[in-house]
């Protein structure tokens, strides 16, 4: 639920994300959306990348204003290596939200195989997520991961630590609350850099 | 291309997702301005449509971008409310100058009531079985011990007990006190439990 929610800043991210997309009319005076154009006015059948949202928006429309296209990373070449081997790609670099936006992309692909690659790229990679959530080389491990994988890789990270916690010592000190730490932490950096 | 300033403010957000930065009024401005451009625009293309009814394409596209902005500053503006919350639970009642800052009057304004609504429903519990209420923000862990070793790790200047003796809490002193009467400044930073 937490990454469909319209007031979710992680959902807001990923369609900020670029798809190719086909204008279907003509746009007056929207020229600036395609770079390359040079006149005022966006003709139809123009080929734009634009963000997620505007593609959605438009995209249901009656009629709609664009056919929606498959950003290349979930086209044929690209699903031929993250079948191959998912865990050789560098995610962070490639695509940060690839399972979110994946699943956006998915209700555009009429034959149904961006949905097996996410199944399957995420079945791959599960055990790249284990050990980084396990590594002490936390900087190497976390790397290739995406934004959602660096989300879980923590989470488990930290629910490792409190359990070895909990079994050495069945009782647990009382600490500082965390937003008041990091606020002193925050405050304290930045008396340094002045 | 649209929407570019406020996905910049919420950049920034989400790059602190621990602590509260200072409300951004001067982003928030220039993003109400362009909503508004967007608006105007809209306005004399709309009525114009009656010649030209390709205009109808443009409108549609500044509208969806106007959706979007306001969608961007209600996430902005909801996600600051549930740090504020958590300011209420971990800070207390009373926010130190230096965080009280950070906040927005209306957010400051917001606070307060949330704080009082916290205070009256906490004050209303267990009053049906002759008690006066609850502090929910204490025992957030099972007390362990009736007396707790602490450090003290600012000067915070003197602090009286419930049995009535005051003790003077400096930096680095070591006090052998009560769970009850010092959990609350242990989760405010200001002692530390040393086991």
């Amino acid at each position: 639920m937490e990454n469909s929610g319209y007031l979710s800043i992680s959902d807001i991210l990923v369609t900020n994300e670029k798809i190719p997309c086909k204008f279907l009319h003509d746009l007056p005076k929207m020229g600036f959306l395609d770079p390359s154009a040079s006149e005022d006015d966006l003709k139809a059948g123009t080929n734009v990348e634009i963000p997620l949202w505007l593609a959605e928006s438009l995209h249901s429309r009656r009629p709609p204003l664009v056919a929606v296209d498959l950003p290349k990373i979930y086209k044929d070449s690209y699903r031929e290596i993250l079948n191959a081997d998912a865990c050789t790609v560098d995610m962070h670099k490639l695509s940060q939200y690839f399972y979110e936006f994946g699943c956006y992309i998915a209700k555009h692909d009429i034959k149904g195989e961006v949905s097996n690659t996410l199944i399957n790229t995420f079945r791959q990679r599960f055990r790249m997520l284990l050990s980084a959530s396990v590594s002490t080389d936390s900087v190497g491990a976390i790397q290739p991961l995406s934004v959602s994988e660096r989300l879980q890789a923590a989470a488990a990270a930290n629910t490792e630590k409190a359990l070895s916690e909990w079994l050495q010592r069945g009782d647990s000190i009382l600490t500082t609350a965390n937003m008041v730490a990091n606020h002193r932490k925050r405050k304290r950096a930045e008396m340094e850099m002045h | 291309m649209f929407a570019e300033k406020v996905i910049e403010l919420l950049k920034e957000a989400e790059r602190n997702p621990v602590t509260i930065d200072p409300f951004n009024d001067d982003k928030i401005r220039q993003i109400l301005e362009e909503m508004q451009t967007l608006f105007r625009m809209n306005m004399n293309d709309a009525n114009a449509t009656t010649e030209n009814k390709s205009l109808w394409t443009t409108v549609q596209v500044r509208h969806s971008a106007l959706e979007r902005n306001k969608r961007c500053l209600l996430a902005y503006l909801y996600s600051r409310m549930a740090k504020i919350k958590t300011l209420r639970w971990e800070f207390g009642a009373i926010l130190p100058a230096d965080v009280r800052e950070l906040l927005s009057d209306d957010e400051y304004e917001w606070f307060t009531k949330y704080s009082m609504n916290l205070a009256s429903y906490m004050r209303s519990l267990g009053q049906d079985i002759g008690y006066n209420g609850i502090d929910l923000t204490e025992n957030l862990k099972p007390p362990k011990s009736l007396y707790i070793e602490v450090l003290c790790m600012a000067d915070y200047g003197k602090l009286e007990l419930e049995d009535g003796d005051v003790i003077l809490l400096k930096k680095n002193s070591r006090h052998f006190l009560p769970t009850s009467e010092c959990q609350t400044l242990i989760r405010q930073g200001i002692l530390k439990q040393i086991s």
